[in-house]
């Protein structure tokens, strides 16, 4: 724990938290917190449990141990309701953005409006129009998602996740399969939405030059543990040698 | 063995799961016609495509053998009481099994492979209530329409058969197609189908919903869904002649 | 949104209408939606019948059996729960009988209600319908035997009464004898040239009647030849029995009747053949070939009525039975005096003796004479037009001999005398009937005996 984090109130505690899926220990007593307001990139090879961190995270999967808060609320304990109220908070920008592949683009995108919050239709597609000018997909509102080009597809994945407004967004590789612009356009959004909202972020990825450009805080994944954690000086004199490879190979 | 029992034991969880949840709260309304309309539906030009070339058939075929026991006047008895009692359940249930079981096994795990079943759970939308519970709804209450649709054209295909080869008048036809049916042999074997329609959705839903193993498991789950589901049809159909034979002991032939 | 609502609305409308157009389909066979009516039968032997299987009503599709109990013990019946369609309640009389049948060689087994009579009251609903037990192949064997049964204890009781009515059979087989002897007659008279062919070509009617004739003996003559079948096992029964040879001699001479009156039959078919071929002798006979067959209606009905104990006897029930000479001719005297129609006194009457009407042959046969003839027009002109209209019923009656011999004397004046109105009148066959009274009027008229013959002209009914 750094001195810089204890000053605000963290938005994101893992606390001991470990997963194994079958006899493969994916996660070894991982602990780190996410202050409010903050970028967390993570780092780390690839099947070191990146992306198992977010999902823990949004309680698609279950730790084996180990307790995880989300602003205040450890989620762990919490029934389906109070589950259901935790993500609420929070936006995810899947890997392949995971759009479901039977709706349009608009409908992606009003489907949890409908489902999660009580604002009419013109509110609805107000909101939607807002989000999707932010992410410069205006004119896309009725494709399919197969008829989206990979960085359409990763915008529009944001755009799904930025349209309850979370307090903390989830990203899974945002930059992954995108050339160096696109990928950066994609870091840009990230960047917005933490400075212009105050929202809180996490990106797993692999590009550390797009990390190093969104996030204020660091964490690297070797094997299961964390190796390093910290703003990027920090984990640039990490005793970790893996560690020390990941966050300077740019 | 252990691996079947364990199969079976979890597939009948998946069933179960899926009774229970489709008398939960939320009722996914949307969903439950979007997949009628998916299964029904758009399954609608193959089931009356194969009904009528397969009245056609059977027609040509019992013709030969009924007319060599000056039975011809059998025919639209014998047409109607196979396609009703047996060709038209079962058929469209197979049929069914191909087309929307495969498409089932694949959507799911292709849903499961791209992250898009999380991406539903993460807007804390139960994924199994809005993708598996509609998908299997669906199937329960499109199989049984579309097995009328297959037993009524199987019946007019009968007919156009015959009517090429004797000129039977179609209220003759019909009259006579209808003269040794009985409502048990018409409704429960029709109703029947909505077990088969349950089979198709559970067992597609269950090969796709719990696959992980990425993009390979897409084509794996839709093929085990169809040869899974065909065959417990058939099993099943079995047993169900049998309840029904039970049930109404005059319809035993 | 809205196009997928429709195409599914589309789809399960389509649908649910096949469903409901297949109900229907089935529904119509099983009149599910129209009124119904329901009855009992009640059988011993189901031959295969189940719940569900059809019901027709003179072959008409008409129901189902939607019930069957089943009998506690061996001695009653099953009892069979039939429902059918409403409208055909009007042909389901209380003399329908239901019988069941089968459709072709392999087919299923269904409830056959015969149509009633007209005669008989509609059937009220819930009502038990006489039942026919089924006669398949095998019970044919069975009933074969059941009828050597029957005769055996027939033989029984004929030993145990012989003393007493040993005459019985005898006069029966004479009565039979003597039938054969005018038809007989009838025969020669034919043949003897008294010039029936002409007017056989003439009169269409005449021809019909003969043909008529004819085939009500050949049937006769089948029955009794059935009879003789019959008769024959029992002969045999008897004579393993070693019975009174007094039986064997009179069966014997039954047997001999029987094949008589097959060859007359024969003959008389030759005869009609002859005269109906070209070979025209004359138109001079006409009142010849009317009592000719006047001689046959009298013959036949000897035959019929003269042996009063084989009517009773079940070896011939089934020859009177399809005797079916005219509807009002089958009244027994019994039923003639009670029914209110014909026992309505006031009714006109015209009483005609017997010895003004008829003259007696050497074989004791009688027949119309001229004045008898002459006799009858004034009677008949008594009635006017009526008689063109209205039923008539001639009473024969005889005062001499004993009763047989009364009823078939008092027959054969009904009949002669109505043969002779209906071919001197044109009368329909249908509306002229002939009674035998023996020699006693029905009650309420005017006389308590009478010898010869009263033309009845019967008054509708009070409704």
């Amino acid at each position: 724990m750094t001195s810089e984090t204890s000053e605000i109130r963290p938005a994101v505690v893992f606390d001991n938290v470990s997963k194994a899926f079958g006899s493969k220990q994916i996660l070894r007593d991982i602990s780190f917190a996410v202050p409010a307001g903050r970028a967390l990139c993570i780092l780390g090879r690839s099947g070191t449990g990146k992306s198992v961190t977010l999902k823990l995270l949004m309680s698609l999967i279950k730790p084996d141990h180990g307790k995880i808060w989300v602003e205040g609320d450890e989620i762990t304990r919490l029934n389906e309701a109070g589950l259901s109220k935790v993500r609420r908070k929070m936006g995810f920008l899947f890997q392949d953005a995971a759009l479901f592949d039977s709706l349009t683009l608009y409908e992606n995108l009003a489907l949890p409006l409908h489902r999660l919050t009580t604002k009419s239709q013109d509110e609805i597609d107000a909101t939607i129009d807002n989000v999707l000018s932010q992410v410069g997909l205006a004119g896309d509102k009725q494709k399919m998602p197969v008829s989206l080009s990979g960085g359409m597809r990763k915008r529009a994945g944001l755009a799904r996740a930025l349209v309850l407004e979370p307090r903390i967004l989830l990203a899974d590789e945002p930059s992954s399969g995108l050339d160096r612009i696109t990928a950066a356009e994609i870091d840009e959004l990230l960047i917005r939405q933490k400075t212009q909202h105050q929202t809180t972020v996490m990106v797993v990825t692999h590009d550390v030059h797009g990390a190093r450009s969104v996030g204020d805080l660091f964490a690297v994944f070797d094997k299961g543990s964390l190796a390093a954690f910290g703003a990027a000086a920090e984990v640039e004199q990490s005793e970790n040698e893996t560690a020390r490879r990941l966050i300077s190979e740019y | 063995m252990i691996e079947l029992i364990e199969f079976i034991g979890s597939v009948s969880r998946f069933g179960f799961r899926v009774i229970v949840d489709s008398l939960r709260r939320p009722f996914e309304g949307a969903q439950i016609m979007r997949q009628v309309a998916e299964v029904g539906y758009r399954s609608l030009p193959l089931v009356i495509a194969s009904g009528f070339a397969l009245g056609t058939v059977m027609t040509l075929h019992t013709r030969n053998t009924l007319v060599t026991f000056g039975a011809s006047s059998m025919i639209p008895t014998v047409q109607a009481l196979a396609f009703f009692l047996e060709i038209g359940p079962l058929v469209a249930g197979l049929l069914l099994a191909g087309r929307v079981g495969s498409g089932i096994g694949a959507v799911l795990a292709n849903m499961r492979a791209t992250e898009q079943i999380d991406g539903i759970e993460s807007l804390s939308i139960d994924s199994f209530k809005f993708l598996v519970v509609p998908r299997v709804a669906a199937c329960v209450v499109a199989l049984p329409l579309l097995t009328l649709f297959m037993d009524f054209s199987g019946l007019l295909g009968g007919f156009l058969s015959e009517f090429f080869s004797s000129h039977i008048a179609f209220h003759l036809y019909i009259s006579r197609a209808f003269s040794n049916m009985s409502w048990s042999n018409f409704i429960a074997p029709t109703l029947k189908t909505a077990v088969f329609g349950f089979i198709i959705g559970v067992v597609s839903s269950f090969f796709g919903y719990t696959t992980n193993e990425g993009a390979q498991g897409v084509g794996k789950a839709a093929t085990r869904s169809v040869v899974f589901s065909s065959l417990l049809i058939i099993l099943a159909d079995v047993i169900l002649i049998k309840l029904i034979f039970f049930a109404f002991p005059e319809n035993a032939l | 949104m809205k196009n997928r609502n429709l195409i599914v609305g589309l789809f399960v409308l389509a649908g649910l209408t096949l469903f409901t157009v297949g109900l229907f389909m089935i529904g119509n066979r099983h009149e599910a939606f129209s009124r119904h009516i329901e009855y009992y039968a009640e059988f011993t032997d189901l031959s295969g019948l189940t719940k569900g299987s059809k019901v027709q009503v003179a072959g008409m599709d008409a129901g189902q059996i939607i019930d069957i109990a089943i009998p506690p013990t061996p001695s009653s019946k099953f009892r069979v729960h039939i429902r059918i369609n409403d409208t055909l309640h009007g042909l389901v009389r209380t003399d329908s009988v239901a019988t069941i049948g089968t459709e072709g060689v392999v087919g299923n087994t269904f409830l056959l209600i015969h149509p009633g009579s007209p005669q008989a009251s509609a059937a009220s609903p819930g009502a038990t319908l006489t039942s026919k037990e089924p006669t398949e192949l095998a019970d044919l064997l069975d009933q074969g035997k059941g009828v050597l049964t029957d005769v055996d204890v027939t033989v029984k009781n004929a030993n145990g009464l012989l003393t007493s009515v040993g005459g019985n059979l005898n006069s029966t087989l004479t009565g039979v004898r003597s039938t054969v002897g005018n038809v007989n007659d009838v025969v020669v008279g034919i043949k003897e040239g008294r010039g029936p062919a002409g007017m056989l070509l003439r009169d269409p009617e005449l021809t019909t009647q003969i043909r008529h004739v004819v085939s009500n003996t050949e049937q006769a003559t089948a029955n009794l030849n059935h009879a003789s079948g019959q008769v024959d096992a029992l002969v045999s029964n008897i004579q393993s029995r070693q019975l009174p040879q007094k039986i064997d001699d009179t069966l014997g001479s039954a047997k001999n009747a029987v094949s008589n009156l097959d060859a007359t039959s024969l003959q008389l078919r030759q005869t009609i053949a002859e005269a109906t071929a070209p070979d025209v002798q004359g138109v001079t006979a006409g009142a010849n070939i009317r009592e000719s067959l006047s001689n046959v209606n009298a013959a036949t009905g000897n035959m019929a009525d003269g042996s009063e104990a084989l009517k009773h006897n079940f070896l011939l029930r089934g020859f009177f039975l399809h005797r079916g000479y005219y509807n009002l001719a089958h009244l027994s005297p019994d039923q003639y005096r009670k029914d209110r129609l014909f026992a309505n006194p006031t009714n006109p009457r015209e009483w005609l003796a017997g010895d003004q009407l008829f003259a007696v042959d050497a074989n004791g046969i009688e027949s119309l004479t001229v004045q008898g003839k002459k006799a009858l027009d004034d009677a008949a002109m008594q009635f006017g037009d009526a008689i063109l209209s209205t039923p008539l019923v001639i009473e024969g009656y005889s005062g001499s001999g004993d009763s047989a011999e009364q009823s078939a004397r008092s027959e054969s004046r009904a009949l002669i005398v109505r043969a002779y109105l209906e071919s001197r009148f044109h009368l329909n066959a249908g509306n002229l009937g002939a009674v035998s009274l023996r020699s006693s009027p029905p009650p309420n008229v005017d006389r308590s005996r009478w010898d010869g013959i009263c033309i009845v002209v019967l008054k509708p009914a009070r409704k």
